[in-house]
């Protein structure tokens, strides 16, 4: 068996068209992950009753089982869950109205969640308490204190995990396509599989996510040096 | 007028603060003395309620409160009437040292940008860093932080307004330039706390000093009548100890 280079381009172009999927469930997890990872950090800081230990515990389940099996737990279990509260309710909303691509992002943004919260709870663990005290100290209530000095520190550290989170959670959307959702991967085969062309269609999509990593890599270390303009040493 | 009544503060067992009861009178400068592990920074984290105390009241300016009863209002109420000068400076450090003293003023007392970057560049003048206002924290030296946070502190303009230690995390020759902008800004009759080592500067610049031991207060009264004649047998034994030290660090 020969390899095809030229198809390898063929199929990088119909790659493309999946390409926005790909990005949709990255952009999604990752962006709900954000929020998600602060609210369960900050909760587990501040040891909020109660609270807490659900957060606690859905961190722990999270890590502890792989991301595939939170796609299929959600993809069959949640139907299940909101036809019931609808049939027990009376609510005419039916789960079959829910667009397959609905389930990955909920399923990967808790994912992405739970692993966002502990780089985020690294970072604002980093940042010194002396930090809050002065913020305090001049009025602020906890909230402004948190927003205006503790979380833009806290994101300056942890700024390179969350990129890791970034490209982890793009890599892994390609578990889409075991709900059905034609991401770049799923494409991939499909385009293989039509054209009997296996290994060039996979080279095209290693070209294509290996070409967003470099871009995020890029994005990431530009922002790093604006954001950690204040860490320069020296006497002005 | 600030007055604290009755303040106790543990941590779990230990007893840090022992029924402390102290007025400082408006324009005071008052210095606590004591040695390590007395409770003097306790006793000021408890002033700006960065510590809660077990029990106690506090009265300072027309606001008075009981920690023990104390809400969240009451503590972001009490917490802008003082400000802290801190050992290790705790500048914001990733704002410049213009926005470090503009924080407060902006976010806090909701001046106008316009406003709190004039008063801030004042304070900041008067520290001697006019020239410095684009700077980071960490591109200065210890001594041009530590002024920062004076300005800071000073910007606010809180009816007291608390130093602990404030030079000594410095090198001894940066001592001088921060110990004289205190100097200058308590010859303006604002009111201040001031724990340190450095007695010589305890003796000129304050009125009332405090020596604490073992979480009270032993002894308290004016500079000449501590430092010329300390009544208890615990002060003078401080004293003899530290002026010893100190006279042999020279
Ligand atoms: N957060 C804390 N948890 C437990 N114990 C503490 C805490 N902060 C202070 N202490 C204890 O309280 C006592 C008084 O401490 P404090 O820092 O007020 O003393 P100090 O007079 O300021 O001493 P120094 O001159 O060394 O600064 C010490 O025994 C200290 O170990
Ligand atoms: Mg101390």
């Amino acid at each position: 068996m020969k390899i095809d280079p030229l198809f390898i381009l063929t199929a990088l172009l119909s790659l493309f068209k999946a390409l926005p999927t790909t990005l949709i469930i990255t952009v999604v997890s990752v962006s709900m992950g954000l929020i998600i990872g602060s609210a369960v950090a900050l909760i587990r800081i501040y040891k909020v009753p109660v609270l807490h230990r659900i957060a606690t515990a859905y961190v722990m389940f999270i890590r502890g089982t792989p991301m595939l099996m939170h796609l299929f737990l959600i993809y069959f279990g949640l139907p299940m869950l909101i036809d019931g509260i609808s049939e027990a309710w009376g609510l005419p909303f039916q789960s079959n109205q829910i667009p397959l691509i609905g389930f990955v992002f909920i399923s990967f943004s808790l994912t992405a969640g739970a692993y966002m919260s502990e780089v985020i709870r690294a970072g604002i663990i980093a940042v010194n308490r002396g930090q809050i005290e002065a913020a305090y100290s001049v009025g602020m209530t906890t909230a402004q204190a948190l927003r205006r000095i503790v979380l833009p520190q806290a994101l300056s550290v942890c700024l390179p995990n969350l990129s890791n989170s970034l490209i982890g959670m793009l890599h892994a959307s390609t578990l889409a396509f075991a709900v059905s959702v034609v991401d770049i991967n799923a494409q991939a085969q499909i385009v293989a599989a039509n054209n009997w062309k296996f290994l060039e269609s996979y080279i095209a999509a290693a070209l294509l996510f290996w070409g967003m990593t470099v871009l995020i890599e890029r994005a990431t270390s530009r922002l790093e040096k604006r954001i950690n303009n204040h860490n320069r040493g020296g006497v002005a | 007028m600030i007055k604290l009544t009755n303040i106790s503060k543990s941590f779990g067992k230990h007893e840090v603060l022992h029924q402390i009861n102290l007025t400082v009178e408006k324009g005071e400068v008052v210095v606590i003395l004591g040695p390590s592990g007395s409770g003097k920074t306790t006793l000021l984290r408890c002033i700006n309620y960065l510590e809660k105390p077990n029990e106690g009241q506090i009265e300072i300016g027309d606001f008075n409160l009981d920690y023990k009863q104390a809400n969240k209002k009451d503590i972001h109420n009490l917490r802008q009437r003082s400000a802290m000068v801190f050992q290790h400076y705790n500048l914001f450090k990733h704002k410049t040292v213009l926005e470090n003293v503009m924080e407060g003023l902006v976010v806090v007392q909701k001046f106008s940008t316009d406003e709190a970057k004039r008063k801030s560049i004042e304070m900041l003048e008067k520290v001697g860093l006019g020239t410095k206002l684009d700077a980071y924290p960490s591109q200065l030296s210890g001594g041009q932080q530590q002024r920062v946070g004076i300005a800071r502190a000073l910007a606010l303009n809180p009816e007291v307004i608390l130093f602990d230690e404030p030079t000594s995390a410095l090198d001894p020759e940066l001592v001088g330039e921060v110990l004289d902008v205190i100097r200058k800004i308590a010859k303006e009759g604002i009111t201040m706390i001031v724990v340190t080592h450095e007695m010589g500067f305890a003796r000129d610049v304050s009125n009332h000093v405090v020596f604490m031991d073992e979480g009270v207060i032993v002894e308290e009264g004016r500079p000449q009548d501590i430092f010329g004649a300390p009544k208890e047998e615990r002060t003078k034994q401080f004293l003899k100890r530290i002026t010893s030290e100190w006279a042999y660090s020279i």
